[in-house]
């Protein structure tokens, strides 16, 4: 049951792209981050669970569904220890996330960067539904709220071996979630931009494939943007968002010199799908497999996630994060 | 009881280990006295640029290694944006070479004590600062080739134009037509330059005035200007480039390390114990090394070779720079207040063009961490023992000098059976490891 969820997969992904970058890619990365980033995380997502199933800030049975009452209570219960225990792994992915691409020389950052990360879940959402991918918060809370925070965008180097590895993995992950068309969509307008600018400047094509290839920027695209939480819900929604990140994305870098324009534009262009989502209405995107509660929670729609409470039981997701 | 007191004890040193992880993740020193240094005048075709860097505002300070005629020397530099007279200037080459001998990296020596004598802790050896060794014309035509003359004056020892140009050709036209031999295929290469909008810094050495200066060589240049663009245009320098170029750029900042954004940053292999003969051959190893550490990293990463915070340095290779020193580098932020806010990257590329298709973009970040290219020799104890201690102590130390050996091999890609030849005549005392466990059991 536990392998249907796309997060598990991720979470071996990423932890595998933090061992091979800690071994073969030279990172300033203590383990100690990592392990304040985990601790942090996993601690204020189960604080916030707590808060929220003691109902002070929510009256969940307003929100019940009309078949809960045909379930035991100890069906009931049991969901919801399923729910507060996946929705750990969100939590995981948020860290781990952080750990790959924020770097500073001081625990005390990557813990407020982890903790405002898994805050901005619960305390920014419009209609259950959180604005920002949690670890891009993150980052963009450490870059301009601390003074020893920064982010490596040519720690991946551009090798191919890693190019390839980035696709198949993200790959992987995005054919179990559904979002393939928000990573293909981006990368195609941003390489795109990029090819025209290449033949208005006259660059050699090695120019544009160097800048294509870059680990970091691969990462973004397959691991970051495709957070099916936080990105419309509709195709046609996705499509234009992220068309509009690989724009801003591209003027930032190219005309305001930007070297982390990626997170930039993806954390200024989130907002925007709240927007597309009243434009484009459609389906939110839940993780949980079919065999899993998926009664209650995939064919209820939008329903699923509407309140604060259920998500004890189906809990948001913060998608990665790389 | 015992088990109780032991278990504290334990727990006291877990503790204490973990505040010093806790509270100075980073605080460790480096201890050693410096004996030599690897600096750019190793590299026969090595450039050097010095940038000091807050925020967009910049100085940048270019030393060539020119060797061919001076009458022939001329350098055309994409700048991103038009410079004025009093925006460039002749830098003191003795500038560049401060700067180079206190980040070269180093080779350090230790000794061992004699094993006998019973451990008395002191206070780290204090490291040992070392001495150093070391017109507008023809407007008309201009205009139709679409080049304008921005800014003409003379600094120093150089003629200096800032243009700029609608068309690569027509700049390429203008510049053979003023006396400028460009190389071929240098017209696709300014082109992209000219699209984004940046200007050329053109100089080219004014005979009379270098008769005059009394300098056997072309001093460095400096400039000075403010722009969010963070890079060092190298393509120019490829174009008819048939080996590897080593440039040596030393970033200056307020902030921390620098690196390079669009290439990966990779620190030199450091902190590495080699056979005591490289104090002898050090250039030929770095050398060696630095060829060897390239390859491994796919010949296209920026190599790390110092960072460090310039009011300090353990073990110095050169006495620190003053803040009057500072200021003639570029540094232009010091203040009563914080005479001494500066930290220093050195990155060696070697570029080619096939691995570096790309200019180099660099961005500062807020990592303090040191780092230094650091190679140890550690002399051991010669005397001769007069206790079991002692006598343990030269029985380990054949297994000492084969790792220092594997070491330098893996390191420098040296023969391992040269490398044996030259170790410490000890050797031949060497105890197999099973020999040593007989020992061990049954004494000699």
């Amino acid at each position: 049951m536990l392998f249907k969820d796309a997060r598990i997969y991720q979470i071996l992904f990423l932890c595998l792209f933090l061992v091979l970058g800690i071994g073969t890619r030279d990172w300033t990365l203590h383990p100690g981050m990592i392990g304040v980033a985990i601790v942090t995380c996993l601690v204020v997502q189960w604080g916030m669970l707590l808060v929220i199933s003691h109902g002070s800030w929510v009256n969940t049975k307003e929100h019940e569904p009309k078949d809960e009452g045909q379930k035991t209570n100890n069906t009931k219960q049991r969901t919801k220890d399923k729910g507060a225990f996946i929705s750990l792994l969100s939590a995981l992915i948020t860290a781990l996330g952080l750990s790959l691409l924020l770097r500073t020389d001081h625990y005390s950052t990557i813990a407020l960067a982890s903790a405002l990360a898994i805050l901005s879940k619960f305390l920014l959402r419009v209609q259950g539904k959180h604005i920002f991918n949690p670890a891009n918060f993150g980052i963009i809370a450490a870059l301009t709220l601390t003074h020893d925070a920064w982010v490596s965008p040519g720690q991946w180097g551009e090798s191919s071996w890693y190019a390839l590895l980035f696709l198949g993995t993200g790959g992987l992950v995005l054919k179990r979630v559904g979002r393939w068309d928000t990573t293909i969509a981006f990368l195609v307008a941003y390489a795109g931009l990029e090819a025209v600018r290449n033949v208005w400047l006259g660059w050699t094509w090695d120019v544009w494939l160097h800048r294509l290839m870059s680990g970091s920027l691969l990462l973004f695209a397959l691991f970051m943007i495709t957070d099916p939480r936080t990105i419309p819900n509709a195709r046609i929604g996705r499509l234009i968002w992220a068309g509009a990140i690989a724009i801003f994305a591209f003027i930032l870098r190219n005309y305001f010199f930007v070297p982390t324009a990626v997170f930039w534009a993806l954390f200024a262009l989130a907002p925007l799908s709240i927007l597309l989502d009243i434009l484009f209405p459609a389906t939110r995107f839940g993780w949980v497999a079919p065999d899993y509660a998926t009664d209650e929670v995939m064919n209820r729609g939008t329903d699923v996630t509407s309140t604060l409470g259920e998500q004890d039981a189906h809990p948001t997701i913060t998608g990665f994060n790389a | 009881m015992n088990f109780l007191r032991i278990l504290i004890r334990f727990l006291w040193v877990g503790l204490v280990c973990l505040a010093c992880f806790w509270i100075a993740p980073k605080a460790w020193a480096f201890c050693g006295f410096y004996v030599a240094k690897a600096d750019a005048s190793l590299y026969n075709q090595a450039s050097q640029v010095a940038i000091a860097r807050n925020g967009n505002q910049t100085v940048l300070t270019m030393a060539n290694d020119y060797q061919g005629e001076v009458k022939d020397f001329a350098i055309v530099v994409p700048v991103p944006v038009v410079l004025q007279e009093e925006q460039v200037q002749i830098a003191d080459p003795v500038i560049i070479q401060r700067l180079d001998a206190f980040s070269a990296p180093r080779l350090v020596e230790y000794f061992d004590p004699d094993p006998c004598t019973p451990v008395v802790f002191d206070a780290f050896p204090v490291p040992q600062a070392a001495s150093e060794s070391s017109g507008v014309r023809r407007d008309r035509e201009d205009e139709a080739l679409g080049v304008t003359v921005e800014a003409q004056f003379t600094v120093g020892e150089y003629d200096i134009l800032i243009l700029s140009a609608r068309e690569s050709s027509g700049l390429e036209t203008w510049l053979i037509d003023n006396g400028y031999r460009i190389p071929q295929g240098a017209r696709d290469l300014l082109h992209p330059y000219i699209r984004q909008g940046m200007k050329f810094f053109v100089a080219k050495v004014n005979l009379e005035e270098y008769e005059t200066s009394g300098y056997q060589s072309l001093r460095p240049l400096k400039m000075m200007y403010e722009s969010p663009r963070f890079m060092l245009p190298i393509r120019l320098g490829m174009v008819n480039a048939e080996s590897a170029q080593d440039l040596i750029v030393y970033i200056l900042s307020p902030e921390g390390q620098a690196e390079v954004t669009n290439y990966r940053t990779v620190k030199v292999p450091s902190d590495t114990e080699i056979p005591l003969f490289v104090q002898d051959e050090f250039n030929d190893f770095y050398k060696a090394m630095f060829t060897t550490a390239y390859d491994r990293e796919g010949q296209n990463v920026a190599l790390m070779e110092y960072a460090w915070d310039m009011a300090g340095c353990d073990p110095c290779s050169a006495d620190p720079l003053t803040p009057d020193e500072l200021r003639q580098a570029g540094v232009f932020w010091l203040t009563p207040d914080r005479p001494m806010n500066v930290f220093i990257t050195r990155l060696h590329i070697r570029y080619t063009r096939d691995r570096f298709p790309e200019d180099l973009m660099f961005q500062q970040t807020r990592n303090r961490e040191f780092f230094q290219g650091r190679y140890i020799l550690r002399h051991h104890f010669t005397g001769e023992p007069t206790c079991e201690a002692g006598q343990q102590y030269q029985r380990s130390l054949p297994q000492r000098f084969e790792q220092e050996a594997q070491t330098l091999a893996r390191l420098t890609g040296w023969n391992i059976q040269d490398i044996r030849d030259k170790l410490p005549q000890i050797q031949s005392r060497y105890l197999p490891w099973w020999q040593q466990f007989w020992v061990g059991l049954f004494g000699e």
